[in-house]
């Protein structure tokens, strides 16, 4: 008998309680990888929680280790070269990071699965997307050809793509962007996972097509509770679907709050500077603006707080000291030592 | 497809024109007079050579001679026959054979050897294994034919016989059936393998660092079939290409190892004609390794839109 992930992860009944564990925390996560030129601290410290129909908006610009906290969650991470000294990952209160290869792979994919940016590279150029979609099934359901391929003709509908039963048998490069990304996203909510975390999911679509995988997303989210973060660089993207966001900088989270309360008043500089770099249509003609500087170095990182070499805040202090993340609310941490100046505005 | 085959196939005429007129007037061009060589060490009588030169259409323009040529074998089938009147059809028939053998030998063995280290060799970078492969492949792609054929024959052919006293490895021309094809076929392989090995490493591991794999790890499959079903199925499509064009380098390339071996095939044969400078027998055989050359190729793209699904033909 084919082994399912609940033979492997006898605490983890399915879909059952989660009594008082999170669906899944990330807890003090490290991950660095050992280059030629150095070590490059890609993630050091972070922490977040998703509950089940929860959204978590991880914000960050390129380099801040959203991407590579989300591939060591799925565990997709190339080790060597990247390695994980510190921190866990607990799904349901199981930490995966201790689990053996088999465990992990069953979790993989069937109760944690993942959406990439780029459909048309992250498909396998050379199968149809109904092989690709059923390979789900058949694999680990030991489902049948001709059954597996039923399946994914409901997916492909559940995730509307017109005339599905025809489409099934056609290639990834058959398809427009927004239909690839669907078929992505029928891939990976297959096997009705737990988790879906997608990464930078709409930034290789343009504007419209954007909107509506946000909405297929959001849809799919209420129909079956899961847990959903979602990897942003775009601000725009995330004010709609998100239930709370987590500010990444430097591979640390520099803030984290409800949705609603960072849109009101950033208590971060940084996520100040990404708010204000949001073109607005009232101050069309004004220069737009930038945060200042270049990002950081990962192998160089700077001292004290990461963000001080471009920080308008900036105090002596910051430049020695990194800062802890400071609770602002019972909901809201800010890692900046003057997180109440920024909250109350004071721009010096 | 279909379409496509026969605009190939039409494209192929002037290519198979061109190659024969250039080896027509290439073996034209070579000194010596093919009167003479009929004749060895005697010298022919001047009545005798100039009736023979009459018949042999020796004193017409080249062009001419290349028409007389090319029509007999468009509208007969007919390649002429050689100096001593044996038709040149039945000279290349059998020798075509122990060619194609040899060179269908060396393939399966470029084919299994090279692409199996290969897969092992990515699958081991940076590995003892993976230097081992690649250092033995320098060692093959810079030793000549020349050398591995005559120390393999010394070595595996005879002294393991004198040692073992089980012809394992038989060297004495086509006689022991099958079994005379395998060291030949090693030596005629041996550069084409190191080279398919070299371009299977890279071309495996390239593909393992596509966003597709990733993918198809996410889905939490296993390792075995990662790299199995989605890894090598795209790694596949350069070494198709690869191993379709060296079918032709096979057989252009086989004179030194059926020299070495004592195979009577169209090597060998090439060779004493271009010595006896029989014009009809040479060109005979080019136009025909063309013409495999031709299909090959044709074979390769064909598969190429069957391996690719991005790639269509119309």
């Amino acid at each position: 008998m084919k082994k399912t992930s609940a033979d492997v992860l006898p605490g983890l009944s399915e879909g059952g309680a989660p009594g008082d564990h999170p669906l899944l925390a990330v807890d003090n996560l490290h991950v660095e990888f050992q280059t030629r030129a150095g070590v490059v601290r890609a993630v050091n410290g972070v922490s977040y929680t998703v509950g089940p129909g929860e959204t978590l908006a991880v914000l960050g610009e390129s380099g801040s280790g959203k991407s590579v906290t989300a591939q060591a969650i799925m565990g997709i991470l190339d080790m060597p070269p990247a390695v994980i000294p510190k921190g866990e990952i607990r799904f349901k209160g199981t930490n995966l990071l201790k689990l053996s290869e088999e465990a992990r792979t069953q979790v993989r994919g069937q109760r944690i699965a993942m959406i990439f940016q780029d459909a048309l590279s992250a498909l396998n150029p050379v199968f149809t997307v109904g092989w690709q979609i059923s390979e789900m099934f058949r694999v680990h359901r030991g489902m049948s050809k001709a059954d597996g391929l039923k399946k994914a003709i409901e997916l492909m509908d559940r995730v509307r793509i017109p005339a599905a039963r025809q489409r099934v048998h056609d290639y990834p490069h058959q398809f427009s962007g927004g239909m690839r990304q669907r078929i992505m996203i029928a891939m990976s909510i297959a096997l009705d996972p737990e988790v879906l975390i997608a990464d930078e999911p709409t930034t290789a679509l343009d504007v419209t097509v954007q909107a509506q995988i946000m909405e297929l997303l959001a849809e799919l989210q209420r129909e079956s509770r899961m847990g959903l973060i979602l990897i942003t660089h775009d601000l725009g993207v995330v004010a709609d679907v998100a239930d709370k966001i987590a500010v990444m900088y430097a591979g640390r989270i520099v803030e984290n709050a409800p949705v609603h309360d960072i849109y009101k008043g950033p208590a971060h500089p940084y996520t100040k500077g990404l708010l204000e770099s949001i073109p607005r249509v009232d101050l069309k003609g004004h220069e737009l603006y930038a945060i200042k500087g270049l990002p950081p170095n990962l192998l160089d990182l700077p001292t004290g707080c990461a963000f001080h070499p471009r920080c308008p805040y900036r105090q002596d202090n910051c430049v020695t000291d990194a800062p802890p993340l400071h609770e602002v609310s019972g909901t809201r941490n800010s890692a900046c030592h003057y997180w109440r100046e920024v909250l109350d505005g004071e721009h010096q | 497809m279909g379409r496509y085959v026969i605009r190939r196939l039409i494209q192929a005429i002037p290519v198979l024109f061109g190659a024969t007129l250039l080896i027509f007037c290439i073996v034209f061009a070579l000194p010596g007079d093919p009167i003479a060589a009929m004749f060895g060490d005697k010298r022919p009588d001047p009545a005798i050579a100039e009736v023979l030169r009459e018949q042999y259409h020796l004193n017409d323009p080249l062009l001419l001679q290349y028409w007389y040529y090319i029509s007999g074998v468009l509208f007969q089938g007919d390649f002429g026959v050689n100096f001593a009147d044996v038709p040149v059809s039945q000279i290349m028939a059998g020798k075509f054979q122990v060619t194609l053998n040899l060179a269908l030998t060396a393939l399966v063995m470029e084919a299994v050897i090279g692409v199996g280290l290969g897969l092992w060799a990515a699958l081991r970078r940076g590995k003892a294994t993976d230097t081992m492969i690649l250092a033995s492949t320098l060692l093959f792609i810079s030793v000549p034919t020349l050398v591995t054929g005559f120390v393999l024959q010394l070595l595996l052919g005879v002294k393991l016989k004198q040692w073992t006293g089980a012809d394992i490895f038989p060297v004495a021309g086509t006689f022991a059936g099958w079994r005379s094809y395998l060291l030949p076929g090693f030596v005629l392989a041996g550069t084409s393998i190191a080279y398919l090995t070299r371009l299977t490493r890279t071309s495996l591991a390239e593909t393992l660092r596509a966003d597709y794999i990733r993918t198809a790890t996410a889905k939490g499959l296993s390792r075995r079939r990662v790299i199995g079903r989605h890894g090598l199925r795209n790694a596949l499509i350069p070494l198709v290409t690869f191993l379709g064009a060296d079918l032709g380098n096979l057989m252009g390339g086989a004179v030194i190892t059926e020299t070495i071996f004592n195979l009577q095939g169209i090597g060998n044969q090439l060779f004493q004609s271009v010595y006896l400078r029989e014009q009809p027998v040479v060109v005979g055989i080019v136009t025909v390794l063309v013409l495999i050359y031709i299909l090959a190729n044709l074979v390769v793209d064909m598969l190429y839109a069957l391996l690719d699904p991005r790639i269509r033909y119309e």
